[in-house]
């Protein structure tokens, strides 16, 4: 029944090791959403709050897109995803095959991207300053221990979600 | 901004450390023995007990060897004990909070003797041997705090509403 991640040992470098934890956390969010109907990833399982595990896959592309794309790389003149939508968008989701399907296939776009970007950077990189879209200054270690810890959290309220949904914890 | 290593693995496991403090304030007994997301069996006062023991599992035995002290809320009967083993009384709250706290100080003392050269060192986890570095540890640690604090965040809400914390 407890809910706690196992724990992978990892011996390498600073970015292997969070690029580890990163790849990590998809593998639980994507294995949180498996298996079920398209109207039980949409489903608010947890009220009163207003998340739902499709939510958190398309809130994770936009978290995706902004830190990988837009504050490494440099691109903060791109909008961000989702940013017409007032809730970011973890409400723009509907109960339906097409919906849960583009969320992923967005999602996964977002990873391919990451990942080449994780592939460039090298450990000297890490003390490197960034700039995010408010003007405050991260380091890119900052910016990769930030995305492990949010991906983290949010696979904390996927966890309940899908124990909610189905009763599954593994 | 925390560019070095070391300071930023202190600066997310802080964060995370005041968070669930804060998930857990003003709250009576009662609220935080709750298993409040149900059929999940998980409680606030749960996951204090349990970052107790992880703090000690990890600092104490993982990282400085000291494991003959006797695991925190631990028995051998029920290895869910530090969610299950509470009536929810105002002194396990206490008790709680204070090993908690104390496994929080033993740390942060013994993070004051490290630095950032000591980050790739290797260590021997567990009885079977097992290898992490001290990064792999650190950066666990931030992780799993993270994902509790997504529990407490879904529990919190379901007792009083509040998603501020």
């Amino acid at each position: 029944m407890t809910i706690s991640g196992a724990f992978e040992p990892h011996t390498g470098g600073e970015v292997e090791t969070y690029a580890a934890y990163l790849v990590g956390h998809r593998a639980v969010l994507a294995a949180k959403c498996a298996d079920l109907t398209p109207g039980e990833p949409t489903a608010r399982s947890m009220p009163p709050s207003d998340l739902s595990l499709l939510g958190l896959v398309r809130h994770l592309a936009r978290v995706e897109h902004y830190w990988f794309r837009m504050v490494i790389d440099e691109h903060l003149d791109q909008p961000r995803l989702d940013d017409d939508d007032p809730t970011g968008g973890f409400h723009r989701v509907e109960p339906t095959l097409e919906s849960v399907a583009e969320a992923f296939s967005r999602w996964q776009e977002q990873i391919e991207y990451a990942d080449a970007c994780l592939g460039r950077l090298g450990d000297t990189d890490l003390g490197s300053p960034r700039r995010t879209r408010h003007g405050d200054e991260a380091s890119v270690r900052d910016v990769l221990v930030h995305l492990v810890e949010e991906y983290a959290r949010h696979n904390g309220h996927a966890d309940l979600l899908r124990e909610a949904i189905d009763g599954r914890t593994d | 901004m925390e560019s070095s290593e070391l300071a930023t693995y202190r600066n997310y496991l802080g964060h995370f450390r005041r968070t669930l403090e804060r998930q857990c304030a003003d709250l009576s007994p009662d609220q935080l023995a709750t298993r409040a997301a149900s059929p999940s069996t998980l409680s606030l006062l749960g996951l204090v007990r349990h970052m107790a023991l992880v703090e000690q599992i990890w600092f104490r035995r993982a990282l400085q060897g000291l494991t003959d002290e006797p695991k925190l809320f631990s028995d051998d009967a029920d290895r869910d004990h530090e969610f299950n083993g509470f009536a929810g009384t105002a002194a396990e709250v206490e008790e709680a909070f204070a090993a908690w706290h104390d496994q929080i100080a033993q740390a942060d003392t013994w993070l004051d003797t490290q630095d950032d050269g000591a980050m790739a060192d290797q260590v021997i986890y567990n009885s079977d041997g097992g290898k992490s570095s001290k990064r792999g540890i650190l950066v666990h640690l931030i992780e799993e705090y993270a994902r509790h604090c997504g529990h407490a965040d879904l529990l919190r809400e379901r007792i009083d509403g509040r998603t501020d914390l």
